[in-house]
């Protein structure tokens, strides 16, 4: 409390010079860049005088943080090296530069008042709760009364110290919420925007978007060379076969045996697809939504599974799939590396996202950067969700995703 | 027999007319969705009808809804399903009346003809006929279950074919045993099941996939 009211009034005092220094730095920089801005010389000290603010507004950053109690974040844009006419515009493109600007401007009339009110604000009532320790050394016979008993009096003198006293603790409010104020000001102008915002974000769509086409890539390579492996050869396979029983049928000879062959390689391709596609999409996801198909997969593991969630309810069918594999995955590998016996999955419906969480039994000790779950992962952040895996030694292992449904 | 299909891919129907007519039987109607196969079977009276798991509009499961709807109707209706993909818990829907003539076959099981034609026939005649993958999905579920895993090799081969719906003489030609062999291993399973005796093939059938998908 007293800490922070001290270091509200510091703050406020030392915004008298910040604001000072800010605004003749503003000044300066402004007159000579304006100058210099038609010679050969205006672009490297537009990007000279462009650092210097920015480390002056650093500074503010870092005072600011004595009130509110971490230091501001920087909004800057990094720039890329270019030819000095690109650098400037890259600069002179950032919100952040204006920004800077106008808090140095603005600080200056604000610095001062600020600091002057809350200096007087913290000298009054200490001044007066230690009047009796002073106020005898000055003579003040002309004051009015109240204030002369107040003034003259011992007693007197001991009422007014009560009455600083009093006024101490609401002066330290003042103190403290002009400070914040202040601050608070400083941090409209100074902190990240919502330009900053939006272009970060920007950035981590666009690096998600690159995973998810790398993903979606991979998966269709995959799909390709599944489809070309497998099925196709056996298809292949089979026609070859029949070629050759047609031959022999020509020639008169028998040919069930190699017609029988054929079927049996048409149904191996057939049972080949089956496996692809259930791989790509099940069909009891299209058929049944989600619940369905985890019930499904419940009834199919060997572990003891319970299910929880609506059973009615559907989502978009990228998150239905990706809550299925999560599912799938989770079992698979609490079937085959954690020695569980039991597992609980849980659907929860939340405001605009799904949340699947899978609980087992086993031994834990189950890392998220193994291959499959690793996927998994690729595939949940694809569509903006998150794929948390807790799996301390000795177990219970929880995988948790969560997963929005933009509507 | 009369039969009605429903299958939405023209390639596929043509091929089921094809295949049932040159061996004898009629197709008194091949339709593509599943309105039109309430329709037709409610106009004729079918011995039987062969329903695609998904048709239009949705592609889902709406085949097997109507089949469902077709079996609950009251009346004896005769319907084996055909898919590309065996489900368990479909299976078990069409099991659940507890009623014969209904049967799930993968439409890969169309190209080993004779075989098709005998579960044609049997669900046709009130019989049930499950598809060897729907059992060996049960099958590897109940890997861990203790009855199961009492059973010696054979008696878990008979039990397999006795899930697909199989009778004891069908079950002796596939496995090239004696009636009576075949006989005594039944009783062996029932018995190491706990399952009640049952002489009918259809109580049986039920009693076996009820036991697996327990």
């Amino acid at each position: 409390m007293t800490t922070a009211t001290a270091r509200s009034v510091a703050y406020l005092a030392a915004g008298i010079l910040a604001g000072a220094a800010g605004f003749a730095w503003t000044v300066v920089a402004l007159v000579t860049v304006a100058l210099l801005s038609v010679t050969q010389l205006g672009g490297p000290v537009f990007l000279g005088a462009a650092w210097l603010t920015r480390r002056l507004a650093t500074a503010e950053r870092h005072r600011a943080g004595w009130v509110l109690g971490r230091p501001l974040d920087e909004p800057y844009e990094p720039t890329a090296p270019g030819t000095v006419r690109e650098r400037v515009a890259a600069v002179a493109r950032q919100p952040a530069t204006w920004r800077d600007l106008a808090w140095l401007v603005a600080s200056f009339p604000v610095g001062l008042v600020t600091g002057v009110a809350g200096t007087v604000l913290a000298i009054v009532p200490v001044a007066t709760a230690l009047a009796p320790a002073w106020l005898w050394a000055v003579p003040n016979g002309n004051a009015p009364w109240p204030l002369r008993p107040l003034l003259t009096t011992t007693p007197g003198r001991f009422a007014f110290a009560a009455i600083g006293l009093l006024v101490l603790p609401v002066a330290a409010w003042l103190v403290r919420a002009l400070a914040r104020g202040v601050a608070s000001g400083a941090r409209a102008l100074l902190a990240p925007g919502a330009h900053l915002r939006l272009v970060n974000e920007a950035a981590r769509l666009a690096e998600t978007r690159a995973r998810v086409v790398d993903a979606q890539a991979a998966e269709l390579r995959r799909i390709e060379r599944d489809l070309h492996d497998g099925a196709q050869a056996r298809i292949v396979a089979a026609g070859m076969t029949l070629a050759l029983a047609a031959r022999k049928l020509r020639a008169g000879g028998p040919a069930v045996s190699d017609v029988d062959l054929a079927r049996s390689q048409l149904d191996e391709a057939l049972a080949e697809l089956r496996r692809l596609v259930r791989g790509i999409h099940p069909p009891i996801l299209t058929d049944r939504g989600l619940h369905a198909a985890l019930a499904a997969l419940a009834a199919d593991s060997p572990l003891d599974v319970s299910l929880s969630g609506d059973p009615d309810a559907r989502h978009p069918a990228a998150v239905e799939s990706a809550a299925y594999f999560v599912v799938a995955e989770g079992l698979a590998n609490a079937a085959k590396h954690a020695e569980a016996s039991r597992c609980t999955i849980v659907l929860t419906p939340g405001r605009g996202t799904l949340t699947v969480r899978l609980t087992d039994d086993g031994k834990g000790g189950a890392d998220l950067a193994g291959s499959g779950l690793d996927g998994l992962r690729r595939r949940v952040e694809a569509l903006d969700g998150t794929l948390t895996l807790t799996s301390p030694p000795g177990g219970p292992t929880v995988l948790h995703a969560e997963l929005p449904c933009a509507s | 027999m009369r039969i009605v299909i429903a299958e939405d891919l023209l390639l596929l129907r043509d091929g089921l007319v094809r295949l049932l007519t040159d061996t004898g039987h009629e197709v008194v109607a091949a339709v593509d969705n599943a309105d039109e196969l309430l329709d037709a079977v409610e106009r004729h009276r079918p011995d039987l009808s062969l329903v695609d798991v998904r048709l239009p509009p949705g592609f889902r499961d709406e085949g097997l809804r109507a089949a469902l709807r077709l079996r609950a109707g009251g009346r004896d209706t005769r319907v084996l399903i055909l898919s590309q993909y065996v489900e368990r818990a479909y299976a078990a829907e069409l099991l659940a009346d507890g009623r014969g003539g209904v049967g799930y076959l993968l439409k890969d099981r169309v190209t080993a003809l004779d075989d098709f034609l005998d579960a044609v026939d049997r669900v046709a005649a009130g019989g049930t006929v499950m598809d060897p993958e729907v059992v060996r999905q049960l099958f590897t579920r109940n890997s861990r279950r203790s009855g199961v895993d009492a059973l010696t090799p054979r008696e878990r081969e008979v039990l397999g074919l006795m899930a697909q719906g199989m009778s004891n003489s069908a079950i002796c030609a596939a496995l090239v045993l004696a009636q009576v062999s075949v006989e005594k291993h039944i009783t062996n399973i029932f018995a190491k099941l706990d399952l009640p005796p049952a002489d009918d093939a259809h109580r049986r059938v039920r009693a076996v996939l009820a036991y697996l998908n327990g």
